[in-house]
């Protein structure tokens, strides 16, 4: 079999960084291959390699045997080279055929139109052309990208992580489409840091570490600790380790209601107690009030009724954020990049803020950059942010592990008395993941109460020494851990 | 099998596209990991250069030679004190309309209703100066402080729909602009027409309503009260803790409202300074250059105000320096247009050439090109 695309001894450097080392790798059609690695281990710099983004510096690219030079994101499409990024580039306010077009120009509407429909139902699924993309959930909006590139021609389709988005469900369907799509004749390249879906929906699989390939492997014979080993080098093993001292309650919510945001189902009568030492575990299937109860206990939005009481302080569920941070409350939002971080200032002004806030650089006519910037140089050590090449650098910038990082450096800097932690390890390698759950754990184990909302239930079943299962927005059961992972899955799935 | 059609899909653009034959050279962009300082300032100054460069050429062509042009630029803005004076006395109100919007830009808040705000201020200001409000010696800073006033009524209106609403205020402050102006044209034609000469605008300011000379070429006060507020917007700005938290909230207004920076109050004391600024235009056009409220002392600062707050990047000290060129750009225009018959709108046009300059420059900040061979 000829291998459809070929990258042979790929060089790149970002300004004196080497971000990739003499790599191969090759794509074979009608073969999933799973390209695993840490974040920073030069999977995505191979990926734009491979469609157009970035020239390599050393290395060349074959087609099917024939080098080439991709000249950017055009030349490749043309070439039949399609990639699905992480976050999606379709225009929310236009149709999903019109987003199909923009992709398609100078074809006719009515062609693309069936050609479409004619794709989605091969692939098991209906889409509706004169949707709105803006109106269509990420799953959805995923299958529209995916359809846009088939149709441009796309025979060597690149998926960024595309499950980092999704709920377990709609990962499991997506990987059903991922066979489909080799089955039909393209090669899939799977650009991932889940191993599972690297043991069970590939073919072939490389590992990527620090720039370089470590091995290519087929799934037989590899399990998970033996690709962890792979991946970062060393064994990790996350062991589960139940408080030893839990104290006093110190929040509290009682018959908290909140409406969702448009149509989603929002909170009804949730009530639960988080005592210091112990984390509570928020489990259920995402999209069941999540989001809605993370903003009720961040005070980014009020309930409707209902009570959140925090130790000393009474009913804080009136409170904004600011009121509840100064009296103790720690904050991991879900999405780092959109509540967490502001991307396009310093790591320092991305740092400083609860100092600044407490006037602990100066009163509101000076802000002393001095004292923050230490400040931040401190952190950054204490919380091992890598990737930080200078303080004045953007937040941005960071991987996803160190952007997490610098997150919980700031939130965790007045040690908390009550933490929030939403989905904290979501699209973070196992190294990063481990440890933001150690971080989580020495939190609790210095007293506080710790809340952990995820859709990830090994990360429930990892942390929490209690549970409480999310469904419909109301909290239907708890359990005290060591709980049976099948009780609590069939807790977050049950319609009573 | 259905997967033959797919893939026959999927060869069908490949084959469309007829394979390249000539070795050309073609570029390839790549976005940028980071921007330094240097490479920031290096491609704005570049950039200016080239707007400059378009100029001169425009210019020549319509028959001013770059010789020519520079005579013109030398005797109208720097070849005596008086020369200088007047670019100066051109410079003020200019500074302060940039201010005014690169205010309200900080905060995301895109102020399009500079003029309506100028016209509110002075309104307000000769409210003072008609019904004698005050004591005499007193009566200019009370002047500025009513013009103040009225930028931030004027204001007001486009602000809360914005932050209680969040209906779009660059309608809403542009739409406010005709509604100053026909409360204008009312108050000149009605009940403040001069009384002397019986022409649409109001009466002379008595000395004592008109900002001070310096006694220092021709210039008045409007010059250090420009210079004086730059300074405090530029301190407040970059060194203040007002100034941090307007970077964090411009970066990224959720995050900032989630850990607890009070976004509604910082962005409305921003939009109600750019307004407060806005009037003080007003006063220092109406009290400092024509000692009177005359019908159209506004037009063009709306623009102008925008202009020079993009080309200064928002930044108070940038505004200075560009309201000064753009002083100068004006003046020479005038002679230009006298002596060379060149129209106004080639003004204009050289405006706009710099704006699309600088503009256009954003590219190169964004993305890296490679030169290299097409296969």
């Amino acid at each position: 079999m000829t291998d459809t695309l070929a990258l042979s001894s790929v060089s790149k450097s970002f300004g004196g960084f080497r971000a990739l080392d003499t790599v191969d790798f090759v794509a074979r059609a009608g073969e999933v291959h799973a390209l695993l690695g840490e974040n920073g281990a030069g999977k995505s710099t191979l990926m734009n390699i491979a469609c157009g983004l970035y020239a390599p510096d050393e290395g060349h690219v074959a087609i099917d045997g024939k080098t080439v030079r991709i000249s950017g994101a055009r030349d490749a499409a043309a070439r039949g080279i399609g990639m699905v990024h992480q976050h999606f580039k379709l225009v929310p306010a236009f149709s999903v055929l019109e987003n199909i077009m923009l992709f398609n120009p100078g074809r006719s509407p009515s062609e693309v139109a069936s050609k479409a429909q004619d794709l989605a139902r091969q692939m098991g699924f209906e889409i509706s052309l004169s949707d709105k993309a803006g109106t269509l959930g990420v799953a959805e909006q995923q299958r529209i990208e995916i359809l846009k590139v088939l149709l441009a021609g796309a025979r060597i389709v690149i998926l960024d992580e595309p499950t980092a988005v999704l709920s377990p469900e709609e990962g499991r369907m997506l990987m059903g489409l991922v066979r489909k799509l080799a089955e039909a004749g393209s090669a899939v390249i799977l650009v991932t840091h889940k191993l599972h879906e690297a043991l069970h929906h590939s073919d072939r699989i490389t590992v990527m570490r620090g720039g370089r390939k470590i091995s290519e492997t087929t799934p037989e014979g590899m399990d998970p600790a033996s690709l962890t080993t792979l991946i970062v080098g060393e064994q990790i093993i996350e062991k589960p380790q139940l408080s030893k001292a839990v104290g006093p309650i110190e929040v509290e919510l009682e018959n908290v209601t909140l409406s969702g945001e448009s149509g989603r189902k929002g909170l009804v009568d949730v009530s639960f107690r988080v005592r210091r030492g112990e984390i509570y575990g928020v489990a259920g299937v995402s999209g069941n009030g999540q989001n809605e109860l993370s903003a009720a206990i961040m005070g980014l939005s009020f309930p409707s009724s209902g009570r959140i009481g925090m130790n000393g302080l009474g009913d804080v569920s009136k409170r904004g954020p600011g009121y509840r941070r100064r009296h103790g409350l720690g904050c991991i939002p879900v999405d780092r990049y959109s509540h967490g971080l502001a991307g396009r200032i310093s790591v320092t002004d991305n740092y400083a803020v609860n100092g600044a806030m407490a006037g602990a650089y100066g009163g509101w006519g000076y802000f002393k950059r001095g004292l923050a910037q230490a400040a931040a140089r401190e952190a950054v050590a204490a919380y091992d942010v890598q990737g930080v090449r200078s303080l004045g650098q953007r937040a941005g910038l960071l991987s996803g592990g160190n952007a997490q990082k610098l997150v919980i450096a700031r939130e965790f800097e007045g040690a908390p008395r009550v933490v929030l932690a939403h989905s904290p390890s979501r699209g973070l390698d196992v190294r990063a993941g481990a440890a933001v759950h150690d971080r989580l754990r020495a939190a609790r184990d210095r007293g506080a109460a710790v809340i952990l909302i995820s859709d990830d239930l090994d990360e429930i079943m990892l942390l929490s020494d209690r549970i409480g299962v999310l469904n419909s927005g109301r909290l239907t059961r708890e359990f005290k851990a060591p709980a049976e992972r099948g009780d609590i899955g069939a807790a977050m799935v049950s319609h009573e | 099998m259905s997967s033959t059609e797919l893939t026959d899909t999927g060869h069908e653009t490949v084959a469309a596209t007829p394979p390249a034959t000539r070795l050309r050279m073609v570029p390839l962009l790549e976005v940028r990991q980071s921007v330094s300082e240097r490479l920031r300032i290096g491609v704005y100054v570049i950039s200016l250069l080239v707007a400059a460069a378009l100029s001169v050429a425009l210019l020549a062509w319509s028959g001013v030679a770059p010789s020519d042009l520079g005579r013109e630029i030398a005797t109208t803005a720097f070849s005596s004190p008086r020369a200088l004076g007047s670019v100066l006395v051109r410079t003020a109100p200019l500074v302060i309309a940039g201010l005014a919007t690169a205010i309200a830009f900080r905060a995301n808040f895109w102020n399009i209703g500079l003029e309506g705000q100028m016209i509110l201020g002075a309104i307000f200001a000769s409210a003072v100066a008609i019904y004698d409000i005050g004591p005499e010696n007193g009566r200019v800073v009370t002047m500025a402080l009513a013009a103040c006033l009225g930028g931030m009524l004027w204001i007001a209106g486009p602000g809360l729909l914005k932050q209680r609403l969040g209906i779009n205020e660059v309608i809403t402050t542009l739409l406010l602009n005709y509604v100053a102006f026909n409360l204008l044209l009312h108050m000149v034609y009605g009940p403040w027409k001069d009384p002397v000469s019986a022409f649409p605008h109001t009466e002379q300011y008595e000395t004592f309503e008109r900002l001070p000379m310096l006694g220092w070429l021709n210039l008045n006060w409007a010059l250090p009260l420009a210079v004086g507020l730059a300074l405090i917007l530029w301190w407040i700005m970059s060194f203040s803790r007002v100034g941090y938290l307007l970077d964090l909230m411009s970066s990224n207004a959720r995050m900032a409202g989630a850990v607890g920076v009070p976004v509604a109050g910082l962005t409305v004391a921003a939009i109600l300074g750019s307004g407060a600024v806005g009037g003080l235009t007003g006063f220092a056009i109406s009290a400092g250059v024509e000692f009177r409220m005359t019908q159209d002392f506004f037009s063009g600062y709306l623009f102008s105000g925008v202009l020079i707050a993009f080309l200064g990047r928002n930044h108070p000290l940038g505004v200075v320096v560009v309201a000064f060129f753009m002083a100068v750009l004006l003046l020479v225009g005038q002679s230009l247009q006298v002596f060379f018959g060149v129209p106004f709108a080639l003004v204009q046009l050289i405006q706009a050439i710099f704006i699309t300059c600088v503009a256009a420059s954003e590219f190169f900040l964004t993305y890296r090109m490679h030169w290299r061979q097409a296969a």
